[in-house]
């Protein structure tokens, strides 16, 4: 019997291994390999010189700087990110807000939009000179038209912006979900009980939504790891590399300065940044799971 | 404490839960508000709790309207149907979580949820979860919880329908012991009319919205007011025939086309002037008899509750239901004899479906 068995499984497993591994293993591998090389993309054999590219990455301040950027992001976007959220869902979930499906709507619209099209949208929106964001400013009283975008200061924090306002509506209708499963009994018994809003929030929502939150943690924190479309939308990692982030880093190295072999290098090290970073964000956020 | 609700009414949009209720209940009492799923008895407990606001009518807790009132500051203790125990918390933080909430000091905390942990027999399952205990300990927490902030009232809401019939029939009589012992005025929801019977002192019948009755349980069940109640309480429930009632001979008789019945005099003459009528006999007042002055009925079903055999049974256009001995060994199709015990038959006018015995 456990031989037949095979005979039916394996024809069933077969093509969902094979193609993982034609587009996922295999390039997961070549990459690894070309990171271990001398490659300008242009020969067809790259030139083997095993850990030099990794030991060129620890001394290199641009790599440094990139990965900065990125730490920035990583702190910041999920922690903005999830309480706004989580702040609007709540209010929309048990507040008396009116209007309630109108702002669900609308906070969710720029989820559909492409991420380069809202990186454009927003560079407008930053313009030093058309953009509105200025425009306000100037009728508020400033002097100078401000350059969003082009002040190494206030670049990240632009940037950063624009993904925190695509990401929170996606997260709103996510934790949404998550609150309107969440029966309403346990939040008559605490109001009973004497429990304020506040404290249905942090006793009652918050724990019930763990396991919510934390899939959204991890997601967020990929996100902030990569940051490529926008960043190479809105300033290419400009101005003088202050919003240069690791996957903007890997497209310079590797398609601007051809040097393939040293950019997949980076690539490797970023994989493994968002491996670990997975791997702790749920290790640290485990909880018993609940059931309700 | 006291319950007084005048008036009650609470609209939901263009539907009507609960209209014009009125109700008090006395202090210590135990009351069961009965009727059958979406007739408005939960909607009233939860303007009980302060979780709905009445749109009119007033509710008093002994002399003080509460209609404003937030639910924490109304002192009630309340079990829910699903119990609503907070998973993420043990056995201790939900039933100190009341108090908690109150500011109570610490060892104050710990000495009353010890004390009432030990009441419901649950002193030794402090440290666990909620999904780590049986339905039955589920339940002792849900009412240790309520019970902790020592209420003035006690509010359930279908707090057995959840546990198997056994474990239900021990927590009936320990929630009705603990009732009783603490003096606390409780309102209990349910549709089970066995539990209504069993542990309230009074029930209040409600049927879409309405109060139908507010009765002890004896008098539900042997005075009916209304054909609704009649029909409702009582399982298996009372058998109907439509009648008319003449005097006859110095008597009365109650006749359609395939029976003719004895009524005693006193029932007889109050529904002698009513022209057709419905009559009411419970299965348990119709008895299969060998001879004598009797009804001959068809055995459509039978279904053997153990100790009684119940009938379906079919004579002319009636169809009733009769509880015979099981040794009897009556089967479907057999022709069987009725003799109706009529000292405790009901007569309903058929437009106000009032009774015309007990108004």
């Amino acid at each position: 019997m456990s031989k037949n068995k095979y005979h039916i499984i394996i024809p069933f497993l077969l093509p969902a291994v094979v193609l993982y591994a034609v587009f996922v293993m295999f390039p997961y591998g070549k990459a690894i390999y070309i990171s271990l090389t001398k490659w300008r993309g242009l020969t067809p054999n790259p030139e083997f010189i095993g850990l030099e590219n990794f030991q060129k990455l620890l001394g290199d301040d641009l790599f440094w700087n990139a990965l900065s950027h990125n730490l920035i992001y990583l702190i910041f976007i999920p922690a903005i990110t999830l309480s706004i959220a989580l702040y609007l869902a709540f209010l929309l979930t048990h507040g008396k807000a009116r209007f309630s499906r109108f702002y669900r709507v609308t906070f969710f619209f720029p989820q559909v939009m492409s991420l380069v099209a809202i990186g454009v949208l927003w560079s407008f929106v930053y313009h030093p000179t058309i953009g509105i964001l200025s425009s306000i400013a100037g009728l508020l009283g400033a002097k100078e038209p401000i350059a969003w975008l082009g002040n190494p200061d206030v670049a990240l924090i632009a940037v950063g912006a624009v993904v925190v306002w695509q990401a929170v509506g996606f997260y709103m209708v996510l934790f949404i979900a998550g609150m309107e499963s969440i029966p309403v009994s346990y939040y008559e018994a605490a109001t009973i009980d004497g429990a304020s809003r506040w404290d249905l929030f942090w006793r009652i929502t918050l724990p019930m939504l763990w396991d919510t939150i934390r899939t959204a943690m991890v997601f967020l924190a990929i996100g902030a790891i990569d940051m490529f479309a926008i960043t190479q939308t809105m300033t290419e990692g400009g101005p003088n590399r202050s919003t240069d982030v690791l996957a903007t880093y890997v497209y310079d190295r590797a398609f601007l300065k051809s040097n393939f072999g040293y950019a997949t290098a980076v690539a490797v090290a970023m994989f493994v940044l968002a491996f670990l970073l997975s791997l702790l964000t749920m290790r640290a956020t485990q909880r018993e799971s609940l059931e309700y | 404490m006291e319950v007084k609700i005048e008036n009650l009414k609470k609209q939901f949009g263009q539907v009507i839960g609960v209209k014009d209720l009125d109700l008090n209940v006395r202090d210590g009492e135990f009351v069961a508000l009965l009727g059958p799923s979406g007739c408005g008895k939960t909607t009233t407990l939860l303007m009980l709790a302060g979780i709905y606001k009445p749109t009119d009518g007033t509710i008093r807790f002994g002399d003080r309207v509460v209609n404003q009132v937030q639910p924490r500051d109304r002192n009630i203790g309340m079990v829910f149907q699903s119990y609503a125990l907070y998973p993420h918390m043990t056995v201790f933080g939900n039933i100190s979580y009341p108090l908690k909430l109150k500011k109570v000091p610490k060892q104050e905390q710990m000495e009353r949820v010890e004390r009432v942990a030990n009441t419901m027999g649950i002193g030794g399952l402090l440290d666990r979860r909620p999904g780590q205990l049986s339905g039955g300990q589920q339940q002792r927490v849900a009412l240790g919880r309520a019970l902790v902030k020592e209420p003035d009232i006690l509010l359930f809401d279908e707090p057995l329908s959840n546990l198997d019939a056994r474990l239900r029939l021990t927590m009936r009589s320990e929630i009705k012991q603990l009732q009783n012992r603490l003096g606390i005025t409780a309102i209990y929801v349910t549709h089970d009319q066995v539990e209504a019977m069993t542990m309230a002192d009074r029930i209040a019948v409600m049927n879409q919205g309405v109060l139908q009755a507010f009765d002890t349980p004896e008098d539900l069940y042997d005075r009916p007011k209304t054909l609704f109640v009649a029909g409702f309480v009582g399982n298996p429930p009372m058998n109907f025939a439509d009648v008319s009632v003449m005097a006859e001979h110095g008597g009365f008789t109650a006749r359609n086309e395939s029976i003719r019945l004895q009524v005693p005099a006193e029932r007889g003459q109050k529904a002698a002037a009513a022209g057709k009528v419905r009559m009411g006999i419970r299965p348990e007042d119709i008895h299969v008899v060998d001879e004598g002055d009797a009804v001959t009925a068809e055995v459509v079903i039978v279904e053997p509750l153990g100790r009684d055999a119940m009938l379906d049974v079919r004579f002319g256009s009636d169809q009733f239901l009769v509880l015979a001995d099981p040794q009897k060994h009556i089967r479907a199709g057999d022709q069987v004899k009725l003799h109706f015990d009529m000292d405790s038959v009901q007569f309903f006018d058929l437009q106000s479906e009032r009774s015309l015995l007990w108004n």
